[in-house]
C-alpha cells in the first residue's frame, strides 16, 4: 500500500464489507426469530456504516482507485472486520454474537497496527495510527459489552423441537 | 477482461438484493454465494433488468428470490435446459444458472453433460454440499461411498462420487472454475470471469450444509489453492485432475472454443413433428 487513497480505499471498503455482511447476518437471525442477536448484528452494522461515513468524508476530494473485490491486499481471504459467515447458529446467544464481532474489531485494529508500524509511507502510516486507536476504543467497548454475557451452558444448541430434522 | 467502469458505479450490492430474506440455515454456504454472486454483478455493473437467474429446486434453488434479477424457479433438474433456450432466444441478456449437487449432477445429470458440450454462453453455478438438504439428508451424487448419515443408506451409499469438474471437462465445458464458500471474494471473482467468458462456464462452489452435514465445517482447512493459474490445454486439465483431492480451488480450465450460435433456422417447427403421430 503506497498512497493515501489507496489507504482510503481499503478503509472505506473494509467498513462496507463488514456493514453489509452484520446485515446479511441479521437478516438470517431475524428469519429464526432470534431477536436479541438480529439486534445485535444491527447494531454493529450501524457501526460499521458510520465508521464508513468517516472514511468516505476523509476521502471527499480525493480520487480513490477502484479494485475489484478480490483485489484488495487483506491479511486473509475477506476484509479484516467482515464475520465469517459460517459462523452464525440459530440459536446463537449474544455471548456468540459479541464475540464474533469483538473478533472482527481485534481484526481491524491488527491491519491498521501493522500499517502504522510497517508501511514506508508517513501519512499512511499517521493515518493508520489513528484508524488504529479508534479500532482499540471498539474492542474495549465490546470487551465491556461481552463482560455482561456470559459463555452460555455447553448444551445452548440442542433443541428437542428443531425446525429441521433429520430423517 | 478488463470492464469499463463509470466513474461512480451506477450499481450497489442493494441493487441486487430483493426484500426477501433468506429461509436458509444460518451459517449455510449458500450465503456466500448468493453474495459473491451480487458482488460478481455489482463489478461488472450490469443492469438487473439485463441478467436472469435460473434455477431448478432445491436449497440452494430458492437462489433467484433473493434477487431483483429476472428469476426462474424451474423444475428439479431443469435449471440448464431453461436458462439455455432463454440464453438462444434472448442473447442480449446475461443468463446464470443456479442449484445444488443433487439438482444438477444428479436430477439434472443429463442436461449437465449437453450443456457442457453445447457450450452456450451462460454461467452454471452449483453449490455442491453433497447432500439432499431440502428433502432432510439424503445422499447424493458427490457424496463419499462410506457416508453414514442417513438411515436410507446407514452404510453409506455405497457408490463412487461423481466428479463434476472431470464430467464437465469430457463433456466439453470450455470454462471450469472450484471455490470455497468460506472464500466469498474467490467465488465472486470466478463468477466475474465465468460471465465474461464467451461459452458455457461452469463454477463448482464447495458450500456446506451446516444442518446435514455438520462435519463439512472442516472444509475450510481442507481446501487450497490446487489451480493457481487456467489452462487453455484440455490434455494438461485432465493431468491436473488426476491429482485433484475435491478440494482443490480456482480456474482450472478456459478453453478457447467461441460459444455455441445456431447455424441456420430449423426447416420445421416441432408442433409440425408431433402433427405425424395419429392416436
Amino acid at each position: 500500500m503506497e498512497t493515501v487513497e489507496e489507504f482510503l480505499a481499503h478503509a472505506v471498503a473494509l467498513e462496507e464489507d463488514s456493514a453489509v455482511r452484520f446485515d446479511d447476518m441479521a437478516d438470517a437471525l431475524e428469519v429464526h426469530q432470534n431477536d436479541e442477536v438480529t439486534g445485535l448484528f444491527r447494531r454493529m452494522a450501524h457501526f460499521s456504516r458510520l465508521h464508513l461515513a468517516e472514511a468516505q468524508k476523509m476521502a471527499e476530494g480525493l480520487d480513490l482507485p477502484h479494485f475489484k473485490p478480490w483485489e484488495y491486499k487483506w491479511p486473509d481471504a475477506e476484509a479484516p472486520e467482515t464475520p465469517e459467515m459460517d459462523a452464525t447458529h440459530y440459536l446463537m446467544t449474544p455471548h456468540h454474537a459479541l464475540t464474533l464481532a469483538l473478533d472482527s474489531e481485534k481484526r481491524g485494529h491488527a491491519f491498521y497496527a501493522d500499517l502504522a508500524a510497517n508501511n514506508g509511507n508517513d501519512r499512511i502510516r499517521e493515518l493508520a495510527m489513528e484508524f488504529a486507536e479508534e479500532e482499540a476504543e471498539h474492542v474495549a467497548l465490546l470487551e465491556t459489552m461481552l463482560a455482561k454475557y456470559p459463555l452460555p451452558p455447553g448444551d445452548w444448541d440442542e433443541d428437542m423441537d428443531p425446525p429441521v430434522a433429520v430423517d | 477482461m478488463d470492464v469499463p467502469l463509470e466513474e461512480t458505479p451506477v450499481y450497489k450490492v442493494k441493487s441486487y438484493k430483493s426484500d426477501l430474506k433468506p429461509i436458509w440455515c444460518p451459517g449455510c454456504g449458500d450465503f456466500s454465494v448468493l453474495s459473491a454472486i451480487m458482488r460478481a454483478l455489482t463489478e461488472l455493473q450490469l443492469p438487473p433488468h439485463q441478467v436472469s437467474l435460473v434455477s431448478g429446486i432445491g436449497c440452494s434453488s430458492r437462489l433467484p428470490a433473493y434477487s431483483t434479477l429476472y428469476g426462474f424457479h424451474s423444475v428439479h433438474g431443469r435449471a440448464l435446459p431453461v436458462a439455455s433456450g432463454l440464453k438462444l432466444s434472448r442473447p442480449d441478456l446475461t443468463v446464470l444458472a443456479v442449484g445444488g449437487d443433487g439438482d444438477g449432477f444428479s436430477i439434472g445429470g443429463n442436461h449437465f453433460i449437453h450443456a457442457c458440450r453445447r457450450n452456450v454462453d451462460m454461467t452454471y453455478i452449483v453449490m455442491d454440499n453433497s447432500v439432499y438438504g431440502m428433502t432432510k439428508g439424503q445422499a447424493s451424487p458427490t457424496t463419499d461411498p462410506e457416508w453414514p448419515g442417513s438411515k436410507l443408506t446407514p452404510d453409506g451409499p455405497g457408490v463412487a462420487a461423481f466428479k463434476p469438474l472431470e464430467m464437465a471437462l469430457s463433456a466439453g465445458a470450455t470454462f471450469i472454475a472450484r471455490a470455497f464458500s468460506g472464500d466469498p471474494l474467490e467465488v465472486a471473482r470466478q463468477i466475474c470471469e465465468g460471465i465474461q467468458h464467451p461459452g458455457f462456464s461452469f463454477v463448482h462452489v464447495l458450500s456446506p450444509c451446516v444442518t446435514y452435514r455438520p462435519e463439512q465445517k472442516t472444509w475450510r482447512e481442507r481446501v487450497h489453492e490446487g489451480f493457481p493459474e487456467p489452462t487453455d490445454d484440455r490434455r494438461e486439465a485432465f493431468l491436473r485432475l488426476l491429482d485433484d483431492d475435491a478440494f482443490s480451488t480456482g480456474i482450472l480450465y478456459k478453453g478457447r472454443t467461441g460459444a455455441f450460435q445456431p447455424h441456420a433456422e430449423a426447416t420445421t417447427r416441432a408442433v409440425a413433428l408431433g402433427d405425424q403421430f395419429v392416436i
